[in-house]
């Protein structure tokens, strides 16, 4: 079967014809692949060590069609089926690629997108409610990278954030991603694993490599505990010590990543390796929030509910005590605006909320109870 | 989950880890923090213990849940950790003790039976097939060398100490002692010192049916512990003197 590939629109025909003129300038831009399948790794852009020698292979290659802007040019050598788009054709938008036509890789748009990640939300340090060691922190960070030359070697580099869950490390960090107009890389610490030897550590080195070409500029690794084990894990897990090398060099090896603040978050700092640890300058410590805080918390989120709150928030702060942010948010507030839902209420009563409390506090005492019954 | 030492060296308490560590003993005396707050203080005039018991059920008697212990009767002690452990230390110790009554007709310098039980304890970390006590100990009394206070833990360790908290509150506890302790003070004061370190530990209004108290005065070099009554008094003092520093 032949198709008539001359009528579809994006396909460029190779044709001599002495219509179609040479063009001067030919710009392409990395377009991925037509097909993946769902799930397999994200797509990846292509670059060049050497402008001259792209421009000869896509001379070579692709020489004699006849492009116009808007099409797509596939690579059949080396990255087969990888698809370019055609950016601009100068003059006129289009024309036919000869042994004179400049052809030139346009990595511009797509470096932007892939840095500013679709992360961004709506949250500023003032969301975050207390936890004033860590904040401190953060606007040093924020005047450093809005003044980077003024450092120097006195920039901050790594930073690492600790305490029990649910009491905004991670809330934190965005929130400074989007109060910093620097770009982020934001890590789950499980997407630097690799699946063979050695791939980890390339992950590693290549999130830096990115990160520096780019800086000044932040990385943000959640769940460090995932990566940054002490290396006696070894046995269990055959890449720690392959990657822990990896984040050491990086964090403060042979590489001068001048220009790139590292900050992790950890629940378990207790499971990180020393000389990992050692490479932090502050190892910023979350706590669960006092009763002061609790109020304020509570108060935060209750504007921000859909229905109205008819309680004493005061009262309710008291009873919380070792409860953190998220377990008022989610556990107490969000339980107690679903039972309100269902029951067709228009507001959200005291006894609500403290049914919610109770549920926990009753949890809570479960699992003391077993516990401590022998210890005396 | 991955436990934060160990791999395979904490399983039995007679291999050492390759950094030159026992972990099971180790992992005992994070045993002791479960326990409750046990402190104990000696001055010129005597030795205090004060302890913060531990109620899991309104039904229960407080009674018979009993932190301090009679040894000898110029002897007491105090326990934090696993409360059947503990039981069985104490036995032996008041054995030991009436042991050496009949064989030298004195009564047990307090570092000698301190000696003894910190030997049963090693004795538990040099076997197969046994495991450490989880059990810490304030052994306390008055013998002819004057005022003795003495802390062991299920390493077999002990060490002797002007004044000495254990259990889970026992760091915030320690700072207050360290703060006020004096040689020459009044036992009176001490053990309200005690009872101040206690309270603090527990980080709420103390009840005389929470808390234990126990003296052994220097100059009856007798072990007794105070009554309810007793006890609510003190804490009444304690209360009263807060107020004082309040208004100040």
């Amino acid at each position: 079967m032949s198709h008539d590939v001359s009528k579809l629109r994006h396909v460029p025909v190779r044709e001599e014809k002495k219509g179609i003129k040479v063009a001067k300038l030919v710009k392409l831009k990395p377009s991925g692949y037509p097909l993946r399948a769902l799930g397999d790794e994200k797509e990846q852009i292509l670059e060049t060590d050497n402008p001259e020698l792209f421009q000869a292979y896509a001379r070579e290659q692709w020489g004699g069609l006849a492009l116009k802007e808007g099409d797509f040019v596939f690579d059949s050598f080396l990255y087969p089926d990888y698809a370019f788009q055609v950016v601009r054709v100068a003059p006129g938008g289009e024309g036919r690629i000869s042994p004179i036509t400049k052809i030139q890789l346009d990595l511009s748009s797509v470096r932007k997108s892939e840095i500013t990640k679709r992360y961004k939300r709506n949250i500023s340090l003032l969301d975050v409610i207390g936890q004033e060691q860590a904040k401190k922190k953060s606007k040093i960070i924020l005047h450093y990278l809005k003044d980077s030359d003024h450092f120097g070697e006195w920039a901050p580099r790594n930073v690492l954030f600790y305490g029990p869950p649910g009491t905004g490390k991670t809330m934190l960090s965005m929130a400074l991603a989007a109060e910093a107009r620097v770009p982020i890389y934001l890590n789950k610490a499980t997407d630097l694993l690799g699946h063979c030897v050695g791939d980890g550590a390339r992950r590693i080195h290549k999130l830096y490599d990115d990160a520096r070409r780019n800086a000044p500029c932040i990385v943000f690794i959640d769940e460090f505990d995932a990566i940054g084990l002490d290396r006696q894990y070894q046995n269990i897990r055959g890449d720690v010590t392959e990657i822990v090398n990896a984040l050491l060099s990086e964090l403060d090896g042979i590489e001068e990543n001048l220009g790139v603040v590292t900050i992790c978050v950890t629940n378990a700092p207790a499971l990180l390796d020393e000389a990992l640890k050692s490479r932090f300058e502050e190892e910023v410590r979350f706590t669960l929030p006092t009763e002061k805080e609790r109020l304020e918390i509570l108060n935060h989120y209750v504007q921000k509910l859909p229905l109205k709150v008819k309680a004493d928030l005061e009262k309710l702060a008291t009873l919380t005590e070792g409860s953190s942010g998220r377990d008022l948010k989610e556990r107490i507030l969000k339980n107690a605006l679903y039972e309100a839902i269902l029951d067709g209420k228009k507001i959200i009563r005291e006894e609500m909320l403290l049914k919610h409390l109770d549920v926990i506090n009753i949890q809570k005492r479960e699992q003391d109870k077993k516990a401590s019954r022998i210890f005396s | 989950m991955f436990s934060p030492q160990g791999l395979g060296y904490d399983r039995a308490v007679s291999v050492f880890s390759p950094d030159g560590r026992l972990f099971q003993v180790e992992y005992a005396i994070e045993a002791v923090r479960r326990g409750t707050t046990a402190c104990g203080i000696k001055c010129n005039e005597g030795c205090v213990l004060a302890v913060e018991k531990r109620l899991h059920s309104k039904l229960m008697e407080p009674e018979t849940v009993r932190k301090i212990f009679m040894i000898d009767s110029h002897i007491g002690a105090a326990i934090s950790g696993l409360t059947a452990d503990a039981r069985v230390l104490i036995n032996y110790a008041r054995i030991q003790a009436q042991i050496y009554r009949l064989t030298y007709d004195e009564a047990m310098q307090v570092e000698t039976l301190t000696r003894k039980l910190g030997d049963l304890l090693q004795l538990y970390t040099q076997h197969g097939g046994v495991r450490p006590f989880g059990v810490s100990l304030l052994i306390a009394g008055v013998d002819m060398t004057g005022s003795q206070l003495f802390a062991s833990e299920p390493s077999g360790s002990y060490w002797g100490y002007r004044a000495v908290s254990i259990g889970g509150g026992s760091q915030v506890a320690t700072e207050i002692l360290e703060g006020n302790h004096k040689n020459e003070m009044a036992l009176d004061d001490a053990t309200v010192m005690a009872l101040r370190s206690i309270k603090t530990a527990i980080e709420g209004p103390l009840d005389p049916e929470k808390v234990e108290i126990a003296v052994i005065p220097a100059d009856v070099m007798v072990f007794k512990k105070l009554s309810f009554g007793e006890v609510s008094e003190y804490i009444g003092r304690l209360g009263g003197e807060e107020e004082e520093k309040e208004e100040e």
